[in-house]
């Protein structure tokens, strides 16, 4: 007996419907809304004038410039920390269990939680300074000033995920097969040069993942700003993504909110796009 | 048809309903049948959405009005404050779909979501609110009303205050009631700090601007004029923030972070001072338990001697949803639970909100000694400064303008001259807003 052809798609429909609602629809809606203005309440159509202002946004700039700094620091040493954890974890003989579950419990823990306990820590006077001070160094001014706030977020978020990569890795690792270690130990390989040779090439594709997801990530950054630092001081912190919030639910501006969002998404087709190309994957 | 186009016509045409349900959603709605509040036969639920103890003081409030108006019931939502502007921007930016009868608005809010969502809220002078008004400070109902019209019921005020530890200034060997200009506060400060070692004052130096906003609203500036232009270079907005810088260069000021930390200095006594609204007096009976009978209140030092020494900071109004079929048994309810003294009464005793009515300034509650004050008429203090506040000047860009006004703090306390970090701040505010700077 043939199925008549709009069975599946009867069967689907649920999943359509969700996605469209929660889905699509917000997707277009904001997609409009990025060419709009807010006139006295109602929305006009402003043509590529949100677009223009981008431009000429001197904060927007500096949140973008924020944004790849943190980037650009944050990705590579977040992975080069995971994979050396992974590493290690993956020839520990005992305790492993007790390391894997302490490395991935902050990407776990309530976000509020975390923040709230990172920026006691990171006070003037927090545990962090008291600790500095205690081993004779100086108290360093975590939130207050501009190079050390961003340092700050980039412990923070290092902290959070840099455990949740790991079990990536550690996954990926399990499925290296053995033979390519002894091969290369009978040849002579030092465990650094199978580390190199073996293991990174070897989780190639593993590291894509997790760099694009990361880039993404990051390119998102919202949580971490807004309950550390607000974003300051003076903008040093200030996200994208942290600005599309600002300009939307407290400048009511949510046009131009739309525009910001559409500049992030963007960003990360171009940066996904290009680490493909830099790893020559298909 | 190939199976792609199959599935984009379905989402299409399901985009197309969903747009046609958030359309009908707002138009659709009967028009109000009015004097529904003093009809006992038609029974009505009311909405609203608020935080805290305002909550409380809202439900209390029915109680009372249901003596009267059996037929009148309310459900209060608790959402948290950021949250209700959250949603309250969404659901007005969405044409006022899911929006409550009833919000808590704070003060400096409210001219920005009248500007934003000009047809959102009831112009509450149709309904006769303006013969009211009188009962209510110069400042709340400037800041209440747009255009001549009320669109906010008047409830809390913040009349400023410097929260001071009786134990430290006695320690220190200063007298509090000596302090009347800041420069006097400025020497008394020096030597609570050498002698107890504690700071004159918290702020969140790089996040928040508090301090400074009390400061130029004593001086009856503010980062707007009333015409809305930026004030910015104002010689006595830059007299407030070198003020400021002066406690700062002292070593006077204890860096906080954020509003758990001032409520810690607040606990563990490493500031001997905290200039906050009246509405701090709960924070500190709540968390500062083991300090009752240490603390004392005195008012805002003045800029010189005899100058003016009230303040405001914070409070909060009512707005009504403009869309709400219910309007007119939001409005008899919130006209009844902002002017009847009584009702205010119990929202200060019971939730520590300072009211704004002034006839409930004559209730006993506030001619009384406070005990955890060690007995000083600390309401009374506060009732009568109510009267004296300026009017600060938020316009729709207040948030932006705040944001300018902590980034020009954070330089002044990295050790930039007042007088150029507002400059520099009123310039990047005059670009992103249009709005023109006034020169000195």
């Amino acid at each position: 007996m043939r199925t008549k052809s709009y069975v599946p798609y009867l069967f689907l429909t649920p999943a359509i419907v969700l996605f469209a609602v929660f889905m699509v629809y917000p997707i277009l809606y904001s997609f409009l809304l990025s060419f709009q203005t807010s006139v006295g309440g109602e929305f006009e159509f402003a043509g590529l004038d949100n677009y223009r202002r981008l431009f000429q946004d001197e904060i927007f700039w500096t949140a973008l410039k924020n944004t790849f700094v943190i980037l650009i620091i944050q990705v590579p040493l977040m992975l080069t920390i995971s994979i050396v954890l992974a590493t290690f974890l993956n020839t520990a003989k005992s305790f492993k269990g007790l390391f894997r579950v302490s490395f991935f419990m902050p990407a776990v823990t309530s976000l509020v939680a975390y923040s709230i306990i990172f920026s006691i820590m990171l006070m003037g006077d927090g545990l962090i300074n008291q600790a500095l001070q205690a081993i004779g160094l100086n108290g360093v001014p975590w939130l207050s000033h501009p190079l050390w706030a961003k340092a700050a977020l980039i412990l923070a978020i290092t902290w959070r995920w840099a455990g949740y990569n790991m079990v990536i890795y550690l996954a990926a690792m399990q499925n290296i097969p053995e033979s390519l270690y002894e091969a290369a130990s009978l040849d002579g390989a030092s465990k650094l040069r199978q580390f190199f040779t073996v293991t990174v090439p070897q989780l190639k594709p593993v590291i894509l993942f997790t760099a694009i997801l990361s880039t993404i990530g990051t390119l998102q950054l919202f949580d971490e700003p807004y309950t550390l630092t607000k974003g300051g001081p003076s903008d040093a912190t200030l996200s994208i993504g942290m600005y599309l919030y600002q300009t939307g639910f407290r400048y009511y501006d949510f046009g131009y909110a739309s525009t910001l969002a559409y500049v992030i998404v963007l960003l990360i087709a171009i940066l996904s796009f290009v680490q493909f190309k830099l790893t020559g994957d298909e | 048809m190939s199976k792609w186009m199959k599935l984009s016509t379905v989402m299409l045409g399901i985009s197309l309903i969903a747009t046609a349900c958030g359309g009908a959603n707002n138009n659709n709605q009967p028009a109000a049948t009015p004097g529904t509040g003093d009809n006992n036969v038609e029974k009505v639920e009311l909405t609203a959405w608020a935080w805290n103890v305002n909550v409380g003081a809202l439900n209390e409030a029915m109680t009372m009005y249901q003596k009267d108006h059996p037929n009148v019931s309310i459900k209060v939502e608790d959402i948290g404050r950021l949250d209700v502007y959250d949603k309250l921007s969404t659901g007005l930016a969405a044409g006022g779909s899911g929006l409550p009868d009833i919000v808590l608005v704070e003060d400096d809010r409210i001219q920005g979501y009248l500007e934003a969502f000009p047809k959102g809220f009831q112009n509450l002078s149709d309904k006769g609110f303006d013969a009211k008004a009188d009962q209510f400070p110069a400042f709340k109902k400037e800041l209440t009303s747009k255009d001549g019209k009320f669109y906010a019921f008047p409830f809390d005020a913040g009349p400023t205050g410097m929260f001071y530890r009786k134990d430290i200034f006695e320690k220190a060997g200063v007298d509090a009631t000596k302090i009347e200009t800041w420069d006097d506060f400025l020497a008394a400060g020096q030597t609570i700090k050498s002698k107890t070692g504690a700071y004159a004052l918290p702020a969140d130096k790089f996040k928040d601007d508090a301090n400074f906003r009390m400061m130029m609203n004593e001086l009856g500036v503010y980062y707007f004029d009333k015409d809305g232009n930026i004030d910015f270079n104002n010689p006595k907005v830059v007299q407030a923030m070198a003020t400021l810088k002066k406690f700062g260069d002292a070593d006077l000021v204890k860096d906080v972070n954020g509003w758990d930390g001032i409520v810690s200095a607040t606990v563990d006594g490493s500031v001997a001072t905290i200039p906050f609204g009246a509405w701090y007096y709960g924070t500190i009976i709540d968390q500062a338990k083991d300090t009752k009978g240490k603390w004392g209140v005195f008012l805002l030092p003045a800029f010189e001697k005899g100058g003016n020494r009230a303040a405001n900071l914070g409070g909060s109004s009512w707005m009504l949803n403009a869309d709400s079929e219910r309007v007119d048994a939001a409005y008899g309810f919130m006209e009844y639970f902002s002017t009847t003294s009584a009702v205010q009464a119990v929202a200060m005793e019971k939730f520590g909100l300072f009211p704004s009515l002034q006839s409930t300034y004559s209730e006993p509650a506030f001619q009384a000694d406070n005990e955890f004050f060690g007995g000083q008429k600390i309401w009374k203090l506060f009732g009568d400064e109510m009267a004296n506040i300026p009017t600060p000047y938020y316009t729709k860009d207040y948030a932006m303008a705040m944001d300018e006004a902590v980034k020009a703090q954070a330089h002044v306390f990295m050790d930039k001259d007042p007088a150029k970090a507002l400059k520099e701040a009123a310039e990047r505010l005059a670009d992103r807003t249009k709005r023109a700077v006034n020169n000195g």
